[in-house]
């Protein structure tokens, strides 16, 4: 990886990580969800401190570009984080459907005794 | 025995009204799941003293009927019976569906086709490839697995209330039949709707409903 690349690695995740910090403070995002992203931009910065490790992960993987093991390791997460999303979202929809039934349905009893 | 007829309704001011009429004829509870329909559906109900739940967001059809079985589960019902809140299911049918279920069926579909010959259309061309993948998971042959006119026992009801994993009608049925339900079809005629506008009138959201019931009927049911 050249230097200002290692730079510029440096500089995002130091930046990413200082606003999840401020997000989660202001209330704006929940600590539980805010671990990932944290451990998400501490493994950034550790690609930007030890470059090393992409170069031994790259001969390892017949990788002749470490930075390409950077896109491959990335993507990988991504896939993994939205398809977590995707998970809670299923949860949640099931959930707002048992919502629903118990709002609607506690609706319907109250109309049945205020008539009499 | 206790049965409940579920009727599905969205947008359905010019039919909800008749539909009801000739449901109240057959002296069975029934109850109108009104979808936070936009237009006067929910003034109609109220008005004319129709059983109703009125939800507070808009679920869509799946979502909906699952509720039907949520409210016949939570009040001990034996049988419900679905029908369309837009006028094509006669309920002059719903007796000869429940008398399945009381002759101990588990699930009974109301199939237009079963001794009639089906058309030609793009639908039912959407139909046949449904039928036969059911039957390539299955080996068993349905008419109609569209259809959603169907009566459900006990048992199923009890799975419905629980799963979330039942969208629309051709993969239930799927499923009903690899759990080894005892599944049957019955002739019905079914009419054109009344009037407003079907949820395929829109050609993306019929495409969109096919690939799903395809994979899930190959992958998951």
């Amino acid at each position: 990886m050249s230097v200002s690349l290692r730079l510029g690695l440096l500089i995002a995740s130091l930046s990413v990580l200082i606003f999840i910090i401020t997000t989660v403070a202001h209330k704006r995002l929940n600590i539980r969800y805010s671990i990932v992203w944290i451990l998400w931009a501490l493994l950034s910065l550790l690609m930007a401190i030890f470059p090393e490790i992409f170069y031994g992960l790259s001969d390892l993987l017949g990788i002749q570009m470490p930075v390409n093991t950077v896109f491959l390791i990335m993507t990988a997460l991504l896939y993994a984080l939205t398809f977590y999303v995707y998970i809670t979202m299923t949860k949640q929809t099931d959930q707002i459907v048992k919502l629903t039934y118990e709002i609607a349905y506690l609706k319907k009893q109250l109309e049945e005794m205020k008539k009499k | 025995m206790r049965s409940l007829i579920v009727i599905p309704a969205y947008n359905e001011e010019e039919n909800i009204g008749k539909v009801i009429d000739r449901v109240k004829q057959y002296d069975i509870d029934y109850l109108v799941v009104n979808d936070c329909s936009t237009d006067s559906t929910g003034a109609i109900l109220d008005e004319k003293g129709i059983q109703h739940l009125d939800l507070p967001i808009n679920l869509g059809i799946a979502g909906v009927t699952r509720l039907g079985f949520n409210y016949a589960h939570d009040n001990d019902y034996d049988c419900v019976v679905c029908i369309d809140g837009d006028g094509q299911h006669l309920p002059e049918y719903v007796k000869d569906l429940m008398k399945e279920i009381e002759n101990g069926c588990d699930y009974v579909v109301g199939s237009r086709f079963l001794s009639e010959k089906k058309p030609w259309s793009m639908r039912m061309l959407g139909s046949r490839l449904l039928c036969f993948l059911i039957f390539l998971k299955t080996r068993r042959k349905v008419t109609d697995p569209t259809s959603g006119m169907r009566a459900l026992g006990r048992k199923v009801i009890d799975e419905f209330d629980k799963s979330m994993n039942f969208y629309a009608e051709p993969d239930a049925l799927c499923h009903l039949l690899r759990e080894g339900y005892n599944v049957k079809e019955i002739q019905v005629k079914m009419k054109e709707r009344d009037g407003g506008v079907s949820y395929f009138a829109n050609p993306f959201k019929s495409v969109y409903y096919m690939l799903c019931e395809i994979l899930s009927i190959i992958f998951i049911q």
